[in-house]
């Protein structure tokens, strides 16, 4: 799919979120975008998620897409099965293709047990997988991760990682953000940057970001979860976290 | 358009926020309404009650739906099915609703009058049961579609602040009655009181309905697709 010098506001007063944004997500790629909070990272990922329309131009070729909002609530009057019924359902899922689709997703992230559960009687790490669990239902096309990580526990987070794997491999395409630097580092992403609402690609290793001096993570052991990457810019990595927090 | 639809209908109606417009629709057709006709009086005034109640039951039914879905959860949906097209669904929900308590509303009007007992026993002419009913469906339809347009008008995404969305919606649906160049007014009268000068004749007021509904659905779908929740 692309992006043709896509601008989005929210309004005609309001100043652009970003501007002049063209690229391409090749079948099979992974994206990343990075930037401070509130450089419009959530924003662009929902002009590609198909969740909100540019303001100015043109968004073409999305395939089917499922997407995972930075915050999902559970204030649904659902239990989850029903809820990812409706979800299958809209992506053109029926009957027994439904079910076992439904069962999947929530196996996968060993969330069996949650089907009957009421949505609005979730804590934050059950309503994630559920919102990970709709997002994955179509099994194919696009995958907009919004730090779809966050709340999640150990397993079910690996468990993403290794579904983010198999979609690429499959030759679907993730795009994902994510406040975690080592998040998905093992995989090859092609890195985007947002800054001042123009998006750049990131090329090399260490590019995280004016980067000077490690002077160690916030609340200790921020890091653990990047362990897997083994990345060279290590320290860049550290220090963006606590940049990105709220 | 029938998975998104049908989503939005069980957001409605497992939320249960349809339940107070059902009792303020039941309340005002069978209790003010009812008490306010004699038998004897023929089909026509209950209908118009059944009609006039439409136009704030199906407001609230709007702004209900309208304000059920938590912005995420839209945001999910809207990625499977597009933003516009859950946004319609998002209206045509509360008008099914609407359009259900519509006919319970006429059924209800005519097992209250006993008409079933009086057809039976030709105290009534069949035909004009029939032209009444008829005038009744329509106009209940006109009343459906005015308040479904200006609670869509008045309410998020197009009107989000909460204080000037219900007294507008209000204010609204009260100058869709009361003001006398209003297709729902004119469709009020037409079956209340057959006998009176009507403003509009029906077929102009369904259809300047129509075309209210379809101005105001445009301007909440394009709203939408480009604001975020």
């Amino acid at each position: 799919m692309r992006l043709d010098n896509v601008a989005k506001r929210y309004g005609f007063r309001l100043p652009w979120v970003f501007r002049d944004v063209t690229l391409e997500i090749p079948a099979g790629a992974l994206v990343r975008f990075e930037g401070k909070t509130g450089s419009g990272k959530s924003t662009l990922l929902r002009v590609i998620a198909g969740v909100s329309e540019p303001s100015r131009g043109n968004v073409t070729g999305r395939p089917v897409t499922g997407y995972v909002p930075e915050r999902f609530p559970p204030a649904l009057p659902f239990p989850a099965r029903d809820y990812l019924s409706h979800i299958g359902r809209i992506h053109g899922l029926t009957g027994a293709a439904l079910k076992s689709a439904i069962d999947a997703c929530l196996d996968r992230l060993d969330g069996r047990e949650l089907a009957s559960v009421p949505l609005r009687h979730m804590s934050k790490g059950m309503s994630q997988k559920v919102a990970v669990a709709q997002a994955l239902l179509p099994g194919g096309g696009l995958l907009v991760l919004d730090e779809a990580w966050t709340g999640l526990d150990a397993e079910a987070k690996t468990a993403l990682d290794q579904a983010v794997a198999e979609r690429l491999a499959h030759g679907d395409s993730v795009v994902y953000v994510d406040h975690e630097p080592g998040r998905l580092a093992h995989l090859e992403a092609e890195r985007w940057r947002l800054d001042d609402g123009h998006a750049s690609r990131v090329t090399g290793d260490d590019s995280a970001g004016g980067v000077t001096a490690a002077d160690g993570s916030a609340c200790g052991g921020a890091a653990t979860d990047g362990s897997a990457g083994g990345g060279t810019a290590a320290d860049g990595r550290q220090r963006s976290a606590p940049e990105d927090a709220p | 358009m029938i998975a998104l639809s049908r989503y939005e209908l069980s957001l409605l109606l497992r939320s249960h926020r349809w339940i107070a417009p059902a009792v303020l629709f039941a309340l005002g057709v069978f209790g003010l309404g009812g008490a306010t006709l004699r038998h004897g009086a023929g089909l026509g005034p209950g209908l118009a009650w059944s009609a006039l109640m439409l136009v704030p039951v199906e407001a609230w039914l709007t702004r209900s739906m309208l304000t059920a879905e938590p912005a995420a959860a839209r945001a999910c949906v809207a990625a499977a099915g597009g933003p516009r097209r859950t946004q319609v669904a998002a209206l045509i929900a509360p008008t099914v609703v609407g359009a259900a308590f519509g006919l319970a509303g006429i059924v209800g009007q005519v097992l209250m009058l006993g008409v079933p007992r009086s057809v039976g026993t030709n105290a009534i002419r069949v035909g004009n049961l029939l032209s009444d009913l008829g005038g009744g469906l329509a106009a209940g339809l006109i009343c459906l579609l005015v308040g479904s347009a200006v609670a869509v008008l008045l309410n998020p995404p197009v009107i989000r602040r909460p204080a000037i969305a219900v007294l507008g919606t209000t204010g609204a649906v009260v100058l869709a009655l009361a003001w006398n160049g209003s297709p729902a007014n004119a469709a009020v009268r037409s079956v209340g009181y057959a006998g009176q000068e009507r403003t509009w004749p029906a077929g102009v007021a369904l259809v300047a309905a129509l075309g209210l509904v379809a101005a105001a659905w445009t301007i909440s779908t394009q709203v939408a697709a480009r604001r975020d929740g």
